[in-house]
């Protein structure tokens, strides 16, 4: 059996005397789509941040790759795409800078990945990305991370400031490529209702803990008629 | 790798160094056009005559220009890095941080270092033609002390930048005032002669702050 690409044990969090989440545990099957869902304020941005190195949690440990991810080489930082929370981006470059800019990093770059997905934006060439509307930007975003090649995807919160028009562009885009080259995707979103096509497997996070973690269909299959937003909201309660 | 490191910088700073290199030009030229005009007037005479018997350099009208073209470009490089926390895209690229970090540093520091050069260079020019090379020297040596304070100013600012609290910034701030300070106190000319290279060596070890704010980053700290 191939070892998780993804393996978090224990992992507790508190933000000053604010606990997050304690003893929290996942792994990440190779080749899966995993959707993190919660409210805000369960942890799912702190999740990420540890993951990529960016935050040092109170105790418990991740690996990726099975390296922690404290201390993770650059050899396999070139195995992760990254999308950051808003499509941040080098906003002062343009689509043509910012390509030339990450292909010299890495060898495994896809140029036609991306200006696929360029051709399709109606910008001037010299436009810079900061001048872009947030579906153009997320779009750039999404040909960045497709281009480099990488065997895991982390997105964090990919469909935020998105209408249903790129959320859907970007969806199918991410599944046919993940599905088609085998690709391992960690995916945070708000917007659940994109996830039950997109995802094979969902954890769903409440104040402190996981509440469930299992496949989509299985998961579904538990609440036949429901659609993982009500699902999501039965087992997390309204507000 | 290096080449796209250098480019990224480039990007950011290539509008703002077009603004520090042609208002360095401007202030030399006019520091220069009213020396030159006093020597077309009274001689070279009573431009030796301040510079042995007065205490003065003549291009003190320079002294704060590399400071301010220090903390100008490092708000250019960092600003970006840090507005919107990109520098976790930087940390992200498959390249050693370190090694990053310090390229990017190095990087202000050598487009400084050409902009000290030449501004300095100018200078020995154009003062050769009124004065010996000895009280050149004394005017270098004096204006040295002023390009060290840009370097100053360019890490003490990167560092504040790089800093993910307001209350180690301030302590940063108070730092960089207290270091920069004692670099301006004395106006006597060549008064940091015989310490120069201690302050050379501070200055270069305060390239650790920005190892030392990007720890507290990949540490989560934030107010």
């Amino acid at each position: 059996m191939e070892e998780p690409v993804i393996v978090c044990e224990n992992l507790t969090h508190y933000y000053g005397n604010r606990k997050i989440y304690e003893n929290l545990s996942f792994e990440v099957a190779p080749g899966n789509i995993v959707g993190l869902l919660g409210k805000n304020g369960t942890g799912k941005t702190t999740t990420i941040n540890i993951l990529m190195g960016y935050l040092k949690p109170r105790g418990g440990s991740c690996r990726i790759f099975g390296e922690d991810v404290q201390r993770i080489s650059p050899a396999t930082r070139e195995r992760i795409a990254l999308l950051l929370e808003g499509h941040v981006q080098y906003s002062y470059m343009n689509i043509a800078q910012i390509e030339k800019f990450y292909s010299a990093f890495y060898p495994k770059w896809n140029k036609d990945a991306y200006y696929g997905l360029m051709e399709k934006l109606k910008v001037a060439p010299g436009q810079i990305i900061s001048r872009m509307s947030n579906g153009q930007r997320s779009q750039v975003a999404l040909g960045l991370i497709l281009a480099q090649n990488a065997d895991l995807l982390v997105l964090d919160d990919f469909s935020l400031g998105l209408d249903p028009g790129y959320r859907r562009l970007f969806c199918e885009y991410l599944r046919d490529y993940a599905k088609a080259e085998g690709k391992t995707v960690f995916l945070t979103s708000h917007i659940i209702q994109d996830l039950e096509k997109l995802v094979d497997e969902v954890i769903i996070m409440d104040y402190g803990s996981i509440l469930v973690q299992e496949s989509a269909k299985t998961l579904m299959a538990k609440y036949p008629g429901e659609t993982l937003e009500d699902i999501f909201i039965d087992l997390t309660g309204k507000y | 790798m290096n080449k796209m490191i250098i480019y990224k910088e480039w990007l950011k700073t290539r509008w703002a160094l077009l603004g520090v290199v042609l208002t360095f030009a401007a202030v030399t030229f006019y520091c220069f056009l009213n020396l030159s005009k006093v020597v077309e007037i009274r001689g070279a005479e009573l431009l030796w005559e301040a510079l042995v018997e007065k205490d003065t350099v003549l291009t003190e009208i320079l002294k704060y220009l590399p400071l301010a073209a220090g903390v100008i470009l490092a708000a250019c490089q960092f600003l970006p890095e840090v507005t919107h926390k990109r520098l976790k895209l930087t940390l992200h690229l498959p390249y050693p941080q370190g090694r990053m970090l310090l390229n990017i540093a190095l990087y202000g520091l050598a487009v400084l270092a050409v902009i000290f050069a030449l501004q300095a260079l100018v200078s020995a020019l154009i003062l050769k033609q009124w004065v010996v090379w000895e009280l050149v020297a004394r005017i270098l040596r004096t204006m040295a002390v002023w390009y060290l304070a840009g370097w100053a100013g360019y890490l003490f600012a990167a560092a504040v930048c790089l800093e993910p609290t307001w209350k180690m910034r301030a302590v940063l701030l108070v730092l960089a005032a207290g270091f920069v300070a004692l670099l301006f106190k004395s106006e006597v000319p060549e008064a940091y002669n015989g310490f120069f290279p201690v302050l050379l060596l501070y200055v270069v070890l305060s390239v650790s702050l920005l190892y030392y704010g990007v720890a507290r980053f990949k540490e989560g700290k934030q107010d």
